[in-house]
């Protein structure tokens, strides 16, 4: 037979146990996003949740706005197209840390031809829609989805290139034809990408080397 | 059953609920991407000294009307991040917080007489004191817990403080809403003052 006092601490070890469980409920997903098309999403969040992407691809959308219809529609093609080349040589190859200062320099130069509000001649505008699709997409590559599900993934990090550059396109040219002060609005953007930039490099190249 | 068993259970049951309700404690306040732009974007609202300089910008620009409205806040993120880029790199730049107050002072002065300089003058004294403001946000950013983030943070702050500045500036269309204006950059240039004297250690 058990000690009163025993049976008692157990009765209690049960309840703390349950109120435990109770305390640390996990979310009941009806679909799981974790499995089949789990890395489609995480495709599609990575760009767009790293600003290291998301700030010069929001500078190269307010840019296509400021081209040309048919420059502007070229963008629409070719950027998703060369970010899924970039991310797929990116997940296929090994890494290239020169890119990375590539992508910091992207900053400065699309948010600087934001700023300056010209249209750029067909082939330059188009090389360099080219140069950002592959070298942000190279950055995106996920080498540890090989012989998994790259295909996936790689069609997600496309979907948001497709949806960001779209959306910003079309604001852009609405901005600059619409409202009066719209091409301010569109230019000071692209001063501040700039100059977020400017600061971002000099962090880069002069403190983050000398980190331990 | 034994009372004092009883009692010491509910005790430890209580101590152990208590503490899974505890909140993490973070050696750096913010963390992460949304602490990195929280941190840059009230970095310009809590200093008062550059809270009152970047709405007297936008005031000015206001004032002076068309092209310096639009030059002013377009040319002063990049002059002001050449000052972050010296803050970031820790060049001995002196008296910053004195370049900073006095800031407030002349640009609430400019904005108190409603001064009209040509425009190459008016851009000088303007990204003059943006290398300060640049160099005091910039001399952060390597402390902060996402260092884009913030500089993102800082950046878009201090362009809303500008459109707040020529937003009050809309107010001069109207001749009662111009006094109100330069009642303003007195103002501000009377905190300028205050802040001059506090720098200088006589306050």
């Amino acid at each position: 037979m058990q000690h009163p006092m025993r049976l008692t601490s157990l009765t209690a070890m049960r309840r703390l146990t349950v109120v435990l469980c109770l305390l640390q409920p996990g979310w009941a997903h009806a679909h799981l996003v974790s499995t089949r098309f789990g890395e489609y999403y995480a495709g599609l969040l990575h760009p767009v949740t790293t600003l290291t992407h998301l700030v010069p691809w929001l500078a190269l959308g307010l840019l296509a706005g400021l081209q040309s219809a048919p420059q502007s529609r070229h963008t629409l093609l070719l950027f998703p197209l060369a970010v899924l080349l970039g991310s797929a040589l990116g997940s296929l190859l090994p890494p290239q840390h020169w890119l990375d200062v590539i992508n910091l320099l992207s900053f400065l130069l699309l948010g600087g031809l934001v700023l300056l509000a010209r249209p750029l001649p067909v082939a330059a505008y188009c090389g360099l829609i080219l140069a950002t699709g592959i070298s942000h997409g190279y950055a995106n590559g996920m080498p540890e989805l090989y012989g998994k599900n790259l295909g996936l993934y790689l069609a997600g990090v496309t979907t948001a290139a497709y949806l960001l550059v779209t959306v910003l396109t079309a604001t852009s040219r609405q901005l600059i034809t619409r409202p009066s002060w719209g091409i301010i609005a569109v230019r000071a953007g692209g001063s501040w990408i700039a100059a977020i930039g400017m600061m971002f490099l000099a962090f880069n190249v002069l403190i983050a080397p000398a980190a331990p | 059953m034994n009372i004092n068993t009883g009692f010491s259970t509910v005790t430890k049951l209580l101590l152990l609920a208590v503490s899974l309700f505890a909140t993490p404690a973070f050696a750096h306040t913010e963390t992460g991407v949304a602490g990195g732009l929280i941190s840059g974007f009230l970095h310009p609202i809590y200093g008062l000294d550059h809270l009152v300089a970047m709405v007297a910008v936008g005031l000015w620009g206001a004032q002076l009307g068309k092209p310096a409205i639009w030059l002013l806040p377009i040319t002063f993120p990049l002059v002001m991040a050449f000052g972050g880029v010296l803050g970031v790199a820790g060049f001995p730049l002196p008296a910053i917080e004195m370049g900073i107050a006095l800031s407030a002072l002349v640009l609430g002065i400019m904005v108190l007489f409603s001064a009209r300089p040509p425009l190459a003058l008016a851009a000088l004294i303007v990204g003059f004191f943006a290398v300060f403001h640049g160099y005091a946000h910039g001399a952060e950013l390597p402390g902060a817990a996402n260092p884009l983030a913030y500089g993102v943070g800082f950046v878009i702050s201090t362009g809303l403080l500008h459109l707040a500045g020529i937003g009050l500036g809309v107010l001069t269309r109207w001749p009662l809403g111009t006094q109100a204006i330069r009642g303003l950059g007195g103002m501000i240039a009377a905190l300028g003052v205050y802040f001059s004297a506090a720098s200088a250690g006589w306050m």
